[in-house]
């Protein structure tokens, strides 16, 4: 008997540690159950509503139930909170929808995406840039959307926009926003070292122009010339952002070579050497979100990678000085400038820019309706007031016609001339050729992963040369792509 | 003759008991294990892999950073590995002089760090750490008026930095291990060896080392083992930067199965991972392991 109840015992301990793990995930689900309950108390209006139409139109007309998982990082600041407002709009038209909204951090949610498609769980949508997609296709979860919506929902995006969400000619997400990075200043600083700060917004600036510009910025122990964030990950965008200084907009050439082992990549090493080597910038991994506090707080005179949206962090950082809630040490009167990033020589300016976007995926319960349903939710995320009020907040024109529309009469509280200098480098981001096959994506993103990210972490620290960096990138490329299908020249878009 | 086999009602009760026990050790361990071993043939698809024989195998044997990352996990293994045993012994031997309360309260503070969540840890790290004259251990050098360094961004600084943040981090469970082992130590021993004139440290050579040894080689493989699967460390902390001399081994698996999506080439490193610790680990009981009883 004894035996007996030690058994029972063990047994009940076991299962507890298994309910233990399933407790985990459904506390991890809690803003989703708390959405499902919300879209649940709309749909229940609106069925009440419903209700005035005859029963048997309902019945005639009204599709089978079905619920909607989707997975976002907080897109701009009360991005979470403008998402229950669209699920509840959405689901109020479409009764029989329900939606299950996970919030994440930036940080966890590419991982979390790839660990979930990797199990056939990826929720139906998620939020990323453009890079991923090659990694989902791949994996087989990505999804055609143009064979989920109507051609004419689709020509209302901007085609340059759905270039990028495009791999061997099939669309796999709808976009967000492009958003542009590059460098940001202050102004007050630039002008002090010589800089004319409205020529260089409208009109772009030379590398030697830069240089000597940084230069008369620094202030030995107290001000860096120039100071990108390029700790961890962030390491990418230096490579991202500084690759356009040198005519590399994008992982492929038009000709669908691979462009990191191009003359122009060669060229863009001795610079930074160059650069680093200055004492202008500093010698260490600077964090991602130390680069704006250096900024405000008038540690440095050029920040990186900046986008046209940080001129509303300074004013905010500044008003925050009335109820002491400001950085300690900020510049009261630090005027924000968008600044586009310079150019090497026979280079032609551009800047660097991204699509994020929302991605349709397969799971377990894909169904051809289930994935119509999801591209329709899809495209209501991505355009009307929806996208409008996503690119009102990041200061940036909306890349559908719906969207724009909506956005005419705002006024953004942004300067002139930083709009002017955000719309010329819009106007010069160069779309990556629609060509490139999923492999050839996915290859470059390893490359970029463990060969430049690390090679380029040790040409800032000074523990590499340009030249061997180089030729690591070249024997990782021509491993992966073939020597044919690396470039190996000076190229131009 | 030959002895007939009977389950009798006594035995009934006895697998009764392990039962829970296999059924979670296979569901959770087992099977997972086995999961792998089929998925490193597979190029890996949740919906529809595809088998390509050893393609995966030949992937992970062909590829620099494999190698890099088996070296970096070695070289990490033997700076941590030893002196970590070494630490622990000797704070176990200091602790063992006091009373039982004020042992206890020498145990519950070296463990405190391995109740702590870890990337609350690292976090705690990264600002020792931080390369900019603010982090604290740049401070500690301005005051000395010694350079100020790149602690995980240099290839010069970024290992040593993770072995000192292991070292200092994490002993507690060693060396209540190595207290339990010196307790368990019979006195007599120790009162012969006072009779005989012996000094503290030919008490230790002599009595404390060959009766501890067990306990060490415990200590040695389950370390190992674990040094061999590190992975928060480096994530966390250094990303595997710079120029992957921080990558370990559970960190390009890791990076393989969940940024890449190779799956089925990050089960093919996971075994050869299992292979290598099972190779050391014989070793080990080979070598250290043939006069320790348990």
């Amino acid at each position: 008997m004894k035996k007996l109840v030690a058994t029972l015992l063990a047994a009940a301990m076991a299962m507890s540690l298994l309910t233990g793990c399933s407790g985990g995930n459904s506390g991890g689900n809690e803003t989703a159950s708390t959405t499902a309950a919300t879209t649940a108390a709309a749909k229940e209006e609106t069925t009440a509503a419903a209700a005035e139409t005859t029963a048997a139109e309902t019945e005639a007309e009204t599709p089978d139930p079905d619920t909607i998982a989707v997975m976002v990082p907080p897109v701009t600041g009360d991005y979470p909170e403008l998402m229950e407002k669209w699920i509840a709009e959405y689901t109020a038209d479409h009764p029989w929808i329900t939606v299950d909204l996970t919030n994440t951090s930036w940080n966890e949610n590419p991982d979390k995406i790839s660990t979930m498609a990797l199990s056939g769980e990826a929720p139906d949508i998620v939020m990323n840039d453009f890079k991923m997609l090659g990694t989902l296709v791949e994996m087989g979860v990505a999804v055609n959307v143009a064979d989920y919506m109507d051609p004419e929902a689709l020509a209302d995006y901007d085609q340059n926009a759905l270039d990028y969400l495009t791999l061997e000619g099939t669309l796999y997400a709808l976009p967000l926003y492009m958003t542009i990075q590059a460098l940001g200043g202050n102004k007050a600083m630039m002008e002090a070292a010589g800089a004319d700060v409205e020529k260089i917004q409208t009109e772009g600036w030379t590398w030697d122009e830069f240089l000597e510009i940084i230069k008369n910025g620094t202030v030995k122990d107290q001000t860096w010339g120039l100071t990108f964030a390029s700790a961890g990950s962030s390491t990418k965008d230096f490579v991202n952002i500084f690759g356009v200084a040198a005519g590399i907009n994008n992982d492929f050439t038009p000709s669908l070579k691979y462009a990191y082992t191009s003359e122009n990549m060669k060229n863009l090493l001795s610079t930074v050497e160059t650069l680093v080597s200055s004492g202008y910038m500093p010698n260490y991994g600077v964090e991602a979100g130390q680069r704006l506090v250096m900024l405000q707080t008038g540690q440095t005179m050029v920040t990186g990678k900046a986008m046209p949206l940080f001129e509303s962090n300074v004013k905010n950082n500044i008003a925050a000085l009335a109820d002491g809630s400001a950085l300690e040490g900020t510049v009261e009167d630090l005027e924000y400038v968008f600044l586009p990033v310079p150019t090497l020589e026979n280079v032609q300016p551009a800047c660097y820019g991204i699509v994020d976007c929302l991605i349709p995926c397969r799971n377990q319960n894909s169904t051809d309706e289930h994935l119509k349903n999801v591209c329709d939710f899809l495209n209501f995320l991505t355009s009307g007031e929806r996208i409008a009020e996503v690119a009102n907040q990041v200061y940036l024109p909306a890349v559908c016609e719906s969207g724009r529309k909506a956005q005419e009469g705002t006024v953004l509280d942004q300067s002139d001339a930083n709009a002017a200098a955000s719309e010329r480098c819009l106007g010069l981001v160069i779309a990556p050729p629609t060509g490139v096959t999923t492999e050839q994506s996915a290859n470059a993103d390893t490359i970029m992963t463990e060969v430049i990210v690390p090679k380029f972490q040790a040409l800032i620290a000074g523990e590499t040369t340009a030249d061997d960096m180089y030729q690591a990138i070249c024997d990782a490329a021509f491993a992966a792509f073939g020597e044919d299908g690396c470039e190996t020249g000076f190229f131009t878009y | 003759m030959k002895k007939k086999f009977r389950i009798k009602r006594d035995d009934i009760d006895g697998y009764l008991f392990i039962l829970v026990a296999l059924v979670i050790f296979s569901v959770f361990t087992i099977y997972p294990v086995i999961s792998a071993v089929i998925t490193s043939f597979q190029n890996y698809k949740p919906f529809g892999s595809e088998w390509v024989q050893f393609d995966n195998y030949k992937t992970a044997l062909s590829n620099s950073l494999f190698y890099k990352s088996i070296k970096n996990t070695a070289v990490y293994t033997l700076l941590t590995v030893p002196f970590s045993l070494v630490i622990a012994f000797v704070v176990a031997l200091l602790i063992m002089p006091f009373k039982k309360k004020t042992q206890s309260l020498f145990k519950a503070l070296y463990y405190i760090p391995a109740v702590a969540s870890g990337v609350a840890t690292s976090v705690v790290w990264l600002w020792i750490y931080d390369s900019s004259p603010s982090g604290l251990f740049n401070q500690l050098m301005k005051f000395l008026h010694l350079p100020m360094q790149n602690w995980l961004a240099s290839s010069k600084t970024a290992m040593l930095s993770l072995i000192i943040m292991s070292l200092l981090n994490g002993q507690g469970s060693s060396i209540i291990i190595y207290i339990a082992a010196l307790l368990g130590i019979d006195t007599s021993y120790f009162e012969a060896a006072d009779i005989d004139g012996a000094s503290f440290l030919q008490k230790v050579r002599y009595i404390v080392l060959p009766l501890c040894k067990p306990t060490t080689l415990f200590l040695l493989v389950t370390g190992i083992i674990n040094s061999f699967q590190v992975f928060q460390n480096a994530y966390m902390m250094t990303g595997g930067g710079p120029d992957n001399n921080t990558t370990m081994i559970g960190l390009l698996i890791f990076n393989n199965a969940f940024v890449y999506g190779k799956y089925g080439l990050a089960c093919a490193q996971g075994v050869l991972l299992t292979i290598i610790i099972a190779g050391l680990t014989a070793i080990q009981f080979r070598v250290a392991g043939d006069d320790v009883e348990y």
